[in-house]
């Protein structure tokens, strides 16, 4: 499905920006644990709010997820979700290189999302020649309804958003975690609008 | 003398990007390629100088090309270009036998120097 109607160039643009912040979110993954980080081709899709919160519910009763808002110059905003395995968050300390009782899992969870998130935000914001500024991250509760209740709730409330969804996975560990983006429908226009701006360029 | 060189990337942007990355001054006839099996098909029809190679592909990736060339003994300098930036990644195109790792989107003036580094200009 085209989200929101981008054009077949205005897509690709966006892909190309999503590629290269990714790249630098993994290198500081990488950097981090001192591993590899295995990218895959990141996926970009329109959904609608309520079939998101009723995916991450169907997925696992489990999941552990940080969540953490964004916002730019130019309407550009949204909130990136970062998604572990239950099984995952609780080998993070060992991942880490943690004590056991150094620092709880959450705050593990939030360091570790928070690199994800500031450093591919960031490069993203750079290279639209914009700049970010974030909410700070907040550790959702585990129970499903909880879940669901905060993406209605979310800042921007809307029924539809533009999905992107990035897979890291740290094979050394086999380590999973997905990033999520949500770009409300608003905010959807001006980023088209920066796109077509970088996209006559060229 | 004119070199021959093939930019290979799935994106139309990441192509245009190096196109207009290259030395002005340089002598080059430019061909594109969307993906790695696009790019050996070329390769192994004619003479290329140097290739420029995207690594996130579909189709065949950029590690599978520098097999290829590896493996065919394909004669030609590979300047890979990736967003992935990970040392070992670097250290993985390098040890498959990349002449150079460039991170995206390429700069004009880091692209120039490497090319005079590898004696292209």
């Amino acid at each position: 499905m085209t989200a929101f109607n981008l054009n077949e160039d205005q897509q690709d643009c966006l892909q190309e920006l999503i590629n290269v912040a990714m790249g630098q979110a993994s290198d500081q993954l990488a950097r981090y644990l001192n591993t590899f980080v295995h990218l895959k081709v990141p996926s970009i899709e329109q959904v609608s709010t309520t079939s998101l919160s009723n995916s991450l519910n169907q997925e696992q009763q489990s999941v552990a997820v940080v969540s953490q808002g964004f916002l730019g110059y130019e309407g550009i905003r949204g909130e990136a979700l970062l998604v572990y395995q239950h099984k995952d968050s609780d080998c993070i300390g060992n991942i880490l290189g943690y004590e056991p009782d150094e620092l709880s899992v959450e705050e593990q969870l939030i360091d570790l999302s928070s690199i994800l998130t500031t450093t591919f935000l960031n490069v993203f914001a750079q290279q639209i020649d914009n700049q970010m500024s974030y909410n700070a991250p907040r550790l959702l509760s585990r129970g499903q309804d909880a879940l669901a209740v905060y993406l209605q709730q979310l800042s921007f409330n809307c029924d539809m958003a533009l999905k992107v969804k990035i897979t890291y996975q740290v094979t050394d560990y086999s380590f999973n975690c997905d990033m999520i983006l949500l770009i409300p429908e608003s905010a959807i226009t001006h980023i088209k609008a920066v796109i077509d701006r970088i996209l006559a360029d060229y | 003398m004119t070199s021959s060189v093939l930019i290979c990337d799935d994106s139309n942007m990441a192509r245009k990007q190096v196109v207009r990355s290259l030395p002005p001054h340089w002598q080059v006839r430019v061909q594109t390629a969307k993906n790695g099996i696009e790019a050996l098909e070329i390769m192994r029809n004619q003479a290329v100088d140097v290739l420029f190679l995207d690594l996130t592909m579909p189709e065949l990736d950029g590690l599978g090309v520098l097999q290829k060339i590896k493996e065919e003994g394909i004669n030609c300098s590979v300047f890979v270009i990736s967003a992935d930036v990970q040392p070992a990644m670097q250290a993985r195109v390098l040890e498959l036998g990349a002449t150079a790792f460039l991170r995206k989107p390429v700069e004009a003036d880091v692209l120039m120097d490497e090319l005079q580094v590898h004696g292209f200009l």
